[in-house]
């Protein structure tokens, strides 16, 4: 029961590390590409910019999907 | 126009202020005392939950005991047998909870969870926390932005005034960089609801910043409903092609048009379920930061007999949590815009003609 219980939290703590992973290099690689081609092409920085921000609000859902399911883990 | 309106205000306001004199003081042991420890998730959980009570400050009286200050919240219900049941309940413990509810024909378990003793179906339709809550914002919302529009009319193609100057900007970056890119040349008609929804996130991301109330857009039911009402307005808007591409792919072999239909239909739903857990997690996340970062003086404390530890890691504790509250007070302008943003995409592309959206396959 106390081990089952033990595992339970590890995996939600493994789970919630392993989804910062994925949000973070998915947001590395998106801002590292719209700085480059702000760097580029300055004149088209405000359209890279609001292309940027939607695209990290998706990302950031998909990771936040799996913390919540992480913290229902944890909390359950 | 005005008539109703100052009207309202003045239900609303009476309505608010009645609710003070309700608050009632009663001298209670604070649960985490019961246990003997301090327990972080009970502390995350009451935080962080809604409940029917307002609850404002424990007072330690000496001894273990406390003087609890809040304002009790009425319970609506409706039964399947009585019709609808308007009461309050007197105490803060469950047990105290359970014993007023019995009064009145109905049982309370911990969680708040209401039954009737004899067997009847009970809708639990009660104003909670959140819900004063969002009266409130809704309130200060009213006087502000009516004030800022009756300052319009009056001074009409005048250089702005008092708080007109600050919002003015935010109002035109929402028309200009919002409605008018996604929304087709149609955006007259969504500029105010997506000011409605840009302000009411922005204010109740804030007041719930603010100490001794509840986080508002960290309720999921709030987020979910926000997510609804674009969900309605998407699939309102959308035009004979948008049902076009969900329930008959064009251009594709049959067997991969009833895949795609499938599909379709998924993505359909996710869009709202990913603006409710996405404003929810947002949200959510920084209180959890915040309660544990102080939670942490306490854990360390071992309740006052290690005053060493409590000290040691009072300094980093505040100045963590004020990094976080800072960033949150980003965050809830973030949020708030990014949520409106996706509302404008989304209905733009149910809108958008055949001939557009063809451009981009």
């Amino acid at each position: 029961m106390l081990l089952e219980s033990g595992m339970d939290k590890m995996g939600a703590g493994i789970g919630a590390g392993v989804a910062v992973i994925g949000a973070g290099l998915g947001i590395g690689k998106l801002a590292a590409s719209a700085v480059e081609s702000m760097a580029r092409q300055p004149e088209a920085t405000n359209d890279v910019r609001g292309a940027m921000i939607l695209t990290a609000a998706f990302v950031e859902g998909v990771a936040l999907f799996a913390e919540v399911v992480c913290l229902l883990i944890a909390l359950g | 126009m005005n008539l109703p309106i100052s009207v309202i205000l003045r239900i609303i306001v009476v309505l608010v202020l009645a609710f003070p004199t309700l608050a009632r003081a009663s001298e209670t042991k604070a649960e985490g005392e019961q246990s003997g420890g301090f327990n972080v998730t009970e502390l995350l959980l009451h935080h962080v939950l809604d409940s029917h009570d307002w609850h404002i400050v424990d007072i330690p009286t000496g001894g273990g005991k406390y003087f609890t200050v809040s304002v009790s919240l009425p319970w609506l219900l409706y039964d399947s047998e009585k019709g609808l049941k308007f009461f309050f309940l007197h105490g803060h413990t469950p047990e105290e909870l359970n014993a007023s509810a019995a009064e009145h024909g109905y049982q309370i378990d911990g969680h708040g969870h209401i039954a009737s003793l004899t067997g009847a179906n009970v809708v639990d339709l009660s104003p909670t926390k959140t819900v004063l809550h969002i009266l409130m914002v809704a309130l200060v919302m009213l006087l502000l932005f009516t004030r800022i529009a009756s300052a319009y009319k009056a001074r009409p193609n005048q250089a702005p005034k008092g708080a007109q100057s600050f919002f003015e900007p935010l109002i035109v970056f929402i028309r200009d960089e919002i409605a008018k890119p996604n929304l087709h040349g149609k955006h007259a008609a969504f500029v105010p609801y997506l000011l409605t929804l840009f302000f009411f996130i922005w204010f109740a991301n804030i007041f719930g910043i603010m100490p001794l109330n509840s986080n508002i857009a960290g309720n999921i039911s709030v987020t979910a409903a926000l997510a609804v009402l674009t969900f309605v307005l998407i699939q309102f808007n959308g035009t004979k092609d948008y049902w076009g591409h969900i329930f008959w792919f064009p251009g594709l072999p049959v067997p991969l048009k009833l895949l795609m239909t499938v599909v379709e239909i998924v993505g359909l739903l996710t869009k709202p379920v990913a603006l409710a857990i996405r404003l929810f997690a947002n949200i959510s996340a920084g209180h959890f930061m915040v309660l544990a970062l102080i939670s942490l003086i306490f854990l360390l404390g071992k309740q006052g007999q290690s005053v060493g530890g409590a000290l040691g890691i009072l300094p980093l504790s505040l100045a963590f949590s004020l990094f976080i509250l800072t960033l949150e007070v980003l965050v809830a302008i973030v949020q708030a815009y990014i949520f409106t943003l996706l509302t404008a995409v989304f209905i733009g592309q149910a809108m958008e003609s055949h001939d557009h959206a063809e451009a981009g396959h």
